[in-house]
């Protein structure tokens, strides 16, 4: 993590396909942002957008024939403003996640606010009496909980999801 | 009732003589599947609530974090104590945003009804 005077900062990394780094991973992201800012809830939804997005990418990217190496963490921006989480995993070849992950992502954004997104989602869930696997809550609560615009990007096998979170502090209501 | 271990996750149970049974989750929910360990713990819960006629009170106080689909084992719980006439009121702590947050989302399964309820301690 590198910061300069105007509070700039960068974590990349490439991560290990082991569902334990996504807790190292989170608790890592939380500490690197409590120990520079003083905003302790944005620390944690920051933390809580890696969170789900390391999660995404270890239960839907291709760990059997992907290239490893492209599992990959970034984290930057500048305080006060926004802030960047992307993170990067190889693909199934039938790609039928990354069809879902894309129409997940222009849902949400198709909501004037996340939290309406979020509402409907949950509705949905309620609805739904047999259990639906897997639960698609993941994205829309990054897009609320962390107040964030989301954009997928596939290409050449590679899915990269990024959540760009605003940390402007808001006006009181 | 027994309480629930698993991971990095502790729900201790309490029961008060007036049969509250009274939730308090610690540590982390972070598995890969939470509703495979909470769904049939939920079940023992509501058979031992049931066995009692008596109600549920969730405490998310001391909980540090949970992913979502913890959080789509809780509505699924919402929705069985309501279809099976169960008191339930999950508490929270309205300091933390993040709590506020996807709590106060919750409140649209709040009815007339008095099954479901939401504080904040
Ligand atoms: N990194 C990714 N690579 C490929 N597909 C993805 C990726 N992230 C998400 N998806 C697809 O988008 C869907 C929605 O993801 P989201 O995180 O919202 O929900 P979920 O992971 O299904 O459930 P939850 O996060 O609530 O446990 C996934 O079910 C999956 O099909
Ligand atoms: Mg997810």
């Amino acid at each position: 993590m590198s910061t300069d005077g105007d509070f700039g900062f960068s974590i990349d990394i490439t991560v290990r396909n082991e569902w334990r780094n996504v807790d190292l991973l989170r608790t890592s992201v939380q500490n690197c942002f409590t120990a520079v800012f003083a905003d302790v809830d944005g620390c944690h939804a920051i933390a809580m957008v890696t969170g789900e997005l390391l999660e995404n990418a270890l239960k839907y990217g291709d760990w059997v024939s992907g290239d490893r190496a492209r599992f990959r963490l970034r984290v930057h921006g500048k305080a006060s403003q926004v802030v960047e989480v992307s993170v990067q995993n190889p693909l199934k070849g039938d790609e039928q996640h990354a069809s879902t992950l894309l129409k997940a992502v222009e849902w949400i954004n198709g909501f004037a606010k996340p939290e309406q997104a979020y509402r409907a989602r949950m509705l949905q869930i309620a609805q739904n009496d047999e259990d639906e696997q897997p639960s698609r809550l993941g994205l829309v609560r990054i897009a609320f909980e962390g107040n964030c615009r989301l954009h997928a990007k596939v290409a050449d096998g590679t899915v990269t999801v990024t959540a760009a979170l605003d940390l402007t502090p808001q006006a009181p209501a | 009732m027994e309480n629930l271990q698993s991971g990095d996750l502790t729900i201790e149970v309490a029961v008060t003589p007036e049969s509250v049974f009274r939730c308090t989750w610690k540590g982390k929910s972070n598995e890969r599947n939470p509703p495979e360990i909470l769904k049939p713990w939920f079940e023992k819960l509501l058979a031992a609530v049931g066995e009692k006629q008596g109600s549920i009170e969730m405490h998310f106080e001391k909980i540090e974090h949970f992913n979502s689909s913890t959080i789509t084992a809780l509505i699924r719980l919402i929705q069985i104590c309501r279809k099976t006439n169960v008191k339930l009121a999950m508490v929270y702590d309205q300091t933390l945003k993040w709590q506020r947050l996807s709590f106060d989302a919750l409140r649209v399964f709040e009815k007339n009804d008095d099954l479901f309820h939401l504080r904040f301690a």
